[in-house]
């Protein structure tokens, strides 16, 4: 796009080399069981935003592992205690006055839920706070409280709504989000309303309204609508995808910042490819270690499987085969972690990097750094409760 | 990008110049900066113009690493709390390496004793919870749970192991119902007919185990079968788990276990997940209780076998024996054997036979026959 004043986004990542990074970090993890994930995160958060260079300069993500680490073992001090007491006692309430046992593990979920929306937004915060571009970080101000209650009065009024009211949610939190975020010294402002995304949400409300109906009608009068199910279904599932990046678009393009402003041009259709391609293709890598492992089960001698037969018994047949087993099934992560950046991930961010330009870049040197050094560890909790595992 | 080459003259080298971008970490302005080296400061010289000058120590220069792009390389300052960066071509990369001995050094780990407090903070709540906090809870609320509360956490219980072991991964481990060892196994109950009302089930496992969970349930494997010389020996094994059913030992378990799971998958973050439901199945089968709990139980059983008019001894002849075993047992019985209070309770079982105790058997021939094939297809 070449508008005076605005700034085409670069991305220069490649596929290989993030292979290469992913693989490392996967097995580093693996031989630290599980410590190196800290390290590894903020490695790939450090590749995945240096690819993105609006105007040709990359992001910088700052954050260390360490701090991670430090995040996380504070959350374990406090998480400790909910997930110990609250579970113990909700088991205990569910056993004495329901008589079911399954009830406290959906009640304890359940408790959780507040907790996660919590880590989401101070996650948020913390990526922020440890992402540059052109030497300025941005900020997220602190609101994670405030967060939570309007994910549920918000969702409160949508369940209500039977749904409808779904795009009023999206917005009016996607509001209190940017609303609350900074470049430097220049405050984001969502603009628009939420009657703007109403349009984008007809194929999910007819999609599934329809859906509904046929599942109704097949279970009363006409068994046959059931036929019509899977179509309807389909459509709702298309619906969906398409919502999402259609109502990312026409936020971004309502988001500015002290004159700066956004235009991004996403596609639903082709994120949808993207997704769908992607997803195919790792099937149908994942299929070839499968099969192998399959192979090593029925060739493995049949007292290992019982697990009753004294180890030292099985011989170098039997340990080449269990080695080659746990080859397999820890291969099988790594290759998951590969295949899932180079094929899914990195194609989203490249498409979503590519089609968004900055606007109204004259404004740039107005613009200052602020100083708070905020949110050191706030990404603690995200990091106990395994948010964010996308990078 | 323009090819560089380093000649090197006697000990002098051709003088470095490159261009750059320079960001000053106050305004997001890019500024085009010249650099060169100051040799005799050994630092680089970063020329912004107009007569302005930066000046960054060449062992203070660092590289950020995990860079996607190759056509270029960011430069920071050590110790890192300056903003400003700089871009450079990545082809200087070779010549500034020359100069910087810490290029690729990372980010200091900052407060490393911060980390360890932290760390020791975690492992102490940690320790905490699971070694007093929910114990003692788990006690406490065991002794208050309602009897249906129970019967449908052993129900749930049963479920879980019935799942674990059973081979193919799929199905549940079958229930062994022949009708006479049925029978049989019902006169060996009645026999010890206790106070405590409890519900015997054998699942057809070759492992030598018996456990009891939540609200009565007294689960036997039928491993014990195989190693079991007569039905005395079944009968104490029997009037054991009674005793734990009686001192609602698995409630406490089993409560134990609900609260510790979280806790532990918490700790073992995205690498364990259904492994934690094993965990609490583990943790019911292997009855892996408190050696008073164990010592209460045993008392309980040498009471309830004399009421019986059978010996406690026969405890005492099967721990022996399977002690004598070790070496051939699955590796679950010789962790369960190598209890340090295994003597202690076979001197005990030994110690409770009253003087000139008369013992009745414990079943006919016919019925002992009938139990030992009670997994037989009918």
């Amino acid at each position: 796009m070449s508008v005076p004043g605005s700034l085409p986004i670069a991305f220069v990542g490649q596929r290989k080399p993030l292979a290469i990074l992913v693989l490392q970090v996967g097995l580093l993890t693996l031989a630290s069981l599980g410590f190196y994930r800290f390290w590894g995160r903020t490695r790939l958060r450090r590749w995945y935003l240096s690819a993105i260079r609006p105007g040709g300069h990359p992001l910088e993500y700052v954050g260390g592992g360490s701090e991670k680490l430090a995040g996380f073992l504070i959350a374990v001090c406090f998480l400790a205690f909910w997930l110990g007491v609250v579970n113990l006692i909700l088991m205990f309430a569910s056993l004495s006055v329901f008589a079911a046992p399954a009830l406290a593990y959906v009640l304890s979920f359940a408790g959780l839920v507040p907790l996660w929306f919590f880590a989401r937004y101070r996650a948020r915060a913390y990526l922020l706070a440890r992402t540059r571009w052109r030497g300025i970080r941005f900020y997220l101000a602190p609101g994670a409280g405030g967060y939570v209650i309007r994910v549920f009065w918000h969702g409160t009024i949508t369940v209500l709504s039977l749904g409808v009211l779904w795009p009023r949610m999206t917005f009016k939190l996607e509001k209190y989000r940017t609303d609350r975020t900074y470049f430097g010294s220049a405050r984001l402002n969502q603009g628009g309303s939420w009657q703007m995304l109403q349009p984008a949400f007809a194929h999910v409300l007819f999609g599934s309204g329809f859906a509904l109906i046929a599942l109704a009608l097949a279970l009363t009068s006409t068994p046959r609508m059931a036929l019509l199910l899977p179509v309807f279904g389909i459509w709702a599932a298309v619906g969906v995808v398409h919502y999402r990046v259609s109502s990312l678009v026409l936020m971004a393009n309502n988001k500015t910042a002290d004159g700066l402003g956004f235009v991004l041009a996403a596609s639903p259709w082709t994120v949808m490819r993207i997704v769908g391609f992607g997803s195919l293709a790792m099937v149908i890598a994942l299929l070839v270690p499968l099969g192998g492992l399959g192979i090593a089960v029925t060739l493995a001698p049949s007292e290992l499987l019982e697990g009753a037969v004294d180890p030292m018994a099985i011989g170098v047949h039997g340990w080449a085969i269990l080695l080659l087993v746990v080859v397999l099934y820890f291969g099988l992560f790594l290759a998951w972690g590969v295949l899932r950046h180079a094929l899914i991930t990195l194609p989203l961010w490249r498409h979503y990097a590519q089609t968004l330009t900055v606007t109204g870049i004259d404004t740039l040197p107005r613009i200052t750094r602020r100083d708070a050094e905020a949110a050191g560890e706030a990404g603690g909790l995200a990091e106990a409760l395994d948010i964010g595992a996308a990078i | 990008m323009t090819e560089r080459t380093i000649i090197t003259v006697g000990t002098r080298l051709a003088p470095f110049a490159s261009e750059g971008t320079y960001f000053d970490g106050i305004h997001p302005v890019e500024r085009d900066v010249a650099v060169r080296f100051d040799e005799a400061a050994a630092g680089l010289i970063i020329d912004l113009g107009e007569g302005d000058t930066i000046t960054w120590p060449f062992k203070a220069l660092r590289r950020l690493p995990d860079q996607a792009g190759s056509g270029d390389i960011i430069l920071a300052k050590a110790p890192w709390d300056d903003p400003a960066c700089l871009l450079l071509p990545a082809a200087d990369l070779r010549i500034l390496r020359s100069r910087a001995s810490g290029l690729d050094r990372g980010r200091p780990t900052q407060r490393r004793g911060r980390l360890a407090i932290l760390g020791l903070a975690a492992v102490a709540s940690v320790g905490l919870m699971l070694a007093v906090l929910i114990p003692l809870l788990a006690d406490r609320l065991a002794d208050i749970l309602p009897a249906e509360g129970e019967v449908a956490l052993g129900e749930a219980t049963l479920e879980h192991v019935r799942s674990a072991f059973d081979d193919t991964g799929l199905g549940l481990l079958p229930v062994c119902e022949a009708e006479a060892g049925r029978a049989a196994l019902g006169a060996l109950e009645s026999r010890l007919g206790a106070g405590t009302p409890v519900r015997l089930q054998v699942l057809d496992h070759p492992m030598v185990n018996a456990f009891a969970l939540p609200g009565g349930l007294v689960v036997i494997f039928r491993g014990l079968f195989d190693v079991a010389d007569t039905p005395e020996e079944v009968a104490a094994v029997l009037a054991h788990e009674i005793g734990h059913v009686a001192a609602r030992d698995p409630t406490r378990i089993a409560l134990r276990s609900a609260g510790s799971i979280g806790v532990l998958g918490l700790m073992f973050g995205d690498f364990a997940g259904g492994a934690m439901v094993l965990f609490l199945t583990e943790r019911i089968i292997s009855a892996d209780y408190t050696q008073a709990a164990e010592a209460a139980a045993d008392a309980y059983a040498h009471a309830l076998l004399i009421e019986a008019d059978l010996s406690p001894a026969a405890l005492a002849d099967l721990l022996e024996r399977l002690l004598g075993d070790v070496g051939q047992a699955p590796p679950i019985v010789q962790h369960f054997l190598a209890h340090p209070a295994m003597a202690d309770r076979i001197a005990a079982a030994r110690a409770a036979v009253p003087e000139g105790f008369q013992a009745r058997p414990a079943l006919s021939p016919e019925d002992w026959a009938a139990l030992l094939s009670i997994c037989a297809e009918e």
